[in-house]
């Protein structure tokens, strides 16, 4: 899902071991450029790091280290469940186990190929039955598709594996302030992407946990930001507040006890036995897509604003 | 797909012939675009054809009559999501500001690395003039509870009803704004429309698109010395008002002062957008013969069934029981050529579509057909009465569409579309 973010890192890694790897000159060289091309369009406008920025960078980084940290008991809760082959507790424990996840996706995303082995949809493999299709979504399926935790257990300890790696790697995660900006960004372009489809959560239908696990997240990153911006243009931090809060106004009626509403759309390209009705109405799909578009727009401002690169 | 009088007056083809016989090989004439050659039968495209900026400000919206139409078309519908009144009128501003530097080619400002660029950059450096004109109107919609509008809507601006052989898919009808899209090439379009829906992203969300190429198509001699052709082979627009009559389009297109309808909306136009699919298999594998009686004329030549000359009267009076051209031919019933409906001529100014196929593996192509007129009850709602049951109607079918009151156009650099309807 950050696929930006996930290829800049790992080039960036590449070219450093390469570089200590003089037996190879040739392949060091091309990648050290390809490294350094990436970087050299927005290099000047690094040369003076804003202390502000930098400070909501490592702020961001231990905001994401919690989740991580939540993540793994969330999780666990989950992958218990399928082991235990409770069913109910299994399919209850499905969102909770997310929201932490969806909270800072971009960011942990910085960490290679764990979005792939965690949550990948059905789409991008040739059937369900690939053995690589692994993740939430796989246990997704099963939970919510096929009623059963049968044949669960063995994507039950990956997913417990994957993100315990993900724990492991994740202090070792350089997070610039740039990714704090294109984090706040790329979870709203997650949400107009992916939730407001329904394609993200399609056999549980909880796309909304999803939703607002990723606002979240981004107000979380924008909050980071926010002494750095009330310097920079306090204007557009205000437009971008109040976009969030708007978000909110709207997504408030579909508020259902701690959680949300199920998913469930009019003309639903993937109905469900689990819904009964249309429960999000087309005029409020029509406002989302509105708040959420010029959010976007105003996110998308703050790395030029903050001069990040 | 309606048939109108030829225009009065000099016609632009009179002006190409006169050019060919003074022996003239260049185009005459700033809309004279095309020059013809050897027997006179074929225009050919003059290699030098001038691509402009169309002019924004005018008391109407310049693309609703801009010379020469341009080869690409798209109409885009929107929802509208502003909050109030308030929020309506900045987006109809910012809409206006984007238009404007549109159609003006305004290079975008450039900014440092860190940002976005401000334009998808599609275009290059600076935007080619390339005929592009947007033109934009509101539909009934607009004048529910939302904006406090109810009381300023014009008379008969309506939801498109269900009208003969119509199979409305709501998610192709409708709409709060309609901004119809011309340029010479599709990726000014396609830059115009991104930039447009970027500057109005938190307000207008897309509710259906279509998109396609015209020649300009239904605009017929207005436009260029050869006639296009819709997607059943047939010319079509022959017949249809000369935009550069000024008199005439006061007469059929204009909303004027003194029809009882709101004063903001004098200057303004209808405009029924309809998509009409055309079962084209089918028709391709109908005899040519019956092609021709449905139509009304010859299909290589444009000619009314009987007569030779495209652009010759069709002189019903002489065949009053349709020997020559049937009484149901489509040509017949949209424009019967009498006084008495002469007021129900319409300007058309359409597109040809193609977006894939069925799930009957037949092909989904179709005019998108766009037709302004001063009231929509004397115009196309008339017309359509007329064809109501016309044997064509196994061929094609309406499947979406919407009727939109076009805005007044723009008079200073302070005035914004629609300025006069959110005051």
């Amino acid at each position: 899902m950050n696929r930006y973010l996930a290829l800049s890192v790992p080039v960036v890694a590449v070219s450093l071991i390469l570089a200590g790897c003089s037996s190879d000159k040739g392949s060091s060289e091309e990648t050290s450029t390809s490294a350094s091309a990436t970087t050299t369009t927005t290099s000047a406008a690094a040369a003076a790091p804003d202390p502000l920025a930098e400070q909501a960078a490592a702020e961001y980084k231990t905001y994401a280290q919690g989740q991580i940290d939540d993540l793994v008991v969330k999780v666990k809760v989950l992958t218990d469940a399928v082991r235990a082959n409770n069913l109910q507790a299994a399919q209850d424990a499905y969102e909770p186990s997310r929201v932490p996840w969806e909270r800072i996706e971009p960011l942990a995303g910085l960490v290679e190929e764990i979005d792939g082995k965690v949550d990948s949809r059905v789409d991008d493999f040739e059937n369900v039955d690939d053995p690589e299709f692994t993740g939430w979504h796989r246990l997704e399926y099963l939970l919510f598709e096929k009623n059963t935790t049968e044949g669960g257990a063995p994507f039950a300890d990956q997913l417990d594996q994957d993100i315990a790696s993900l724990k492991e790697q994740f202090p070792s995660v350089e997070v610039k302030p740039v990714d704090v900006a294109t984090g706040a960004a790329e979870l709203i372009e997650e949400v107009s992407e992916g939730k407001i489809t329904g394609e993200e959560d399609r056999y549980s239908k909880t796309d909304l946990w999803d939703f607002d696990a990723n606002l979240q997240g981004s107000q979380a990153a924008i909050d980071k930001l926010k002494p750095a911006l009330e310097k920079a243009d306090p204007e557009l931090l205000g437009k971008i507040e109040a976009g969030f809060t708007e978000i909110n106004a709207t997504l408030q009626p579909l508020r259902q006890g701690d959680g949300w509403v199920l998913y469930c759309t009019e003309n639903d390209p993937y109905p469900s036995p689990r819904c009964t009705g249309v429960t999000v109405d087309p005029p409020t799909i029509d406002k989302l897509k509105a708040q959420l578009a010029g959010l976007s727009e105003n996110v998308s401002q703050v790395a030029g604003v903050l001069k990040l690169s | 797909m309606t048939e109108e009088q030829p225009r009065q007056g000099i016609s632009r083809r009179g002006f190409v012939t006169g050019a060919l016989s003074a022996g003239a090989g260049a185009a005459v004439g700033a809309g004279a675009t095309y020059a013809l050659t050897n027997s006179g039968q074929r225009p050919a495209p003059a290699p030098d054809r001038p691509e402009i900026f169309v002019p924004f400000e005018g008391p109407h919206q310049t693309g609703i009559t801009a010379l020469p139409i341009p080869e690409q078309g798209l109409v885009a519908s929107f929802n509208v999501q502003s909050r109030n009144r308030d929020g309506l009128t900045t987006a109809l501003k910012e809409l206006t500001e984007e238009i404007r530097g549109l159609m003006a080619g305004h290079p975008p400002e450039t900014r440092d690395g860190a940002y976005p660029p401000v334009d998808s950059g599609i275009l290059g450096e600076k935007p080619p003039a390339d005929n592009l004109s947007i033109v934009v109107g509101v539909g009934a919609s607009l004048f529910d509870e939302r904006f406090g509008l109810a009381d300023r809507k014009p008379n008969e601006l309506e939801t498109m009803p269900f009208l003969a052989n119509d199979k409305l898919d709501p998610k192709i009808s409708h709409g709060d704004i309609s901004i119809i899209f011309e340029a010479g090439h599709n990726d000014t379009v396609q830059f115009a429309l991104r930039q447009v829906m970027r500057r109005t992203r938190s307000d207008l969300v897309l509710r259906w698109m279509i998109d396609g190429y015209a020649r300009g198509i239904g605009a017929g001699q207005a436009s260029e010395a050869q006639t296009p052709r819709n997607l059943l082979g047939f010319k079509d627009g022959t017949a249809n008002l000369d935009v550069d009559d000024a008199a005439l389009m006061d007469r059929h297109v204009w909303v004027g002062a003194q029809d009882g309808e709101p004063e903001w909306a004098v200057g303004g136009s209808y405009q029924a957008v309809r998509i009409i699919r055309n079962f084209v298999e089918f028709w391709d594998r109908t005899r040519l013969v019956e092609q021709e009686q449905l139509i009304g004329r010859s299909k290589v030549s444009g000619a009314p069934l009987g007569l030779t000359g495209e652009f010759t009267d069709p002189d019903y009076p002489s065949d009053p029981d349709g020997k020559r051209i049937p009484l149901d031919a489509h040509i017949r019933l949209a424009n019967p050529r009498t006084p008495e409906t002469d007021e129900s001529r319409i300007l058309r100014r359409g597109f040809n579509y193609s977006r894939g196929f069925d799930g009957a593996g037949r092909l989904d192509q179709g005019l998108a057909f766009i037709a302004y007129q001063r009231s929509l009850e004397k115009g196309f709602l008339t017309v359509q009465r007329r064809l109501k049951g016309e044997p064509l109607e196994e061929y094609i079918m309406p499947v979406g569409g919407g009727f939109f009151f076009m805005l007044p156009g723009v008079t200073g650099p302070d005035r914004f579309l629609g300025d006069q309807l959110v005051k």
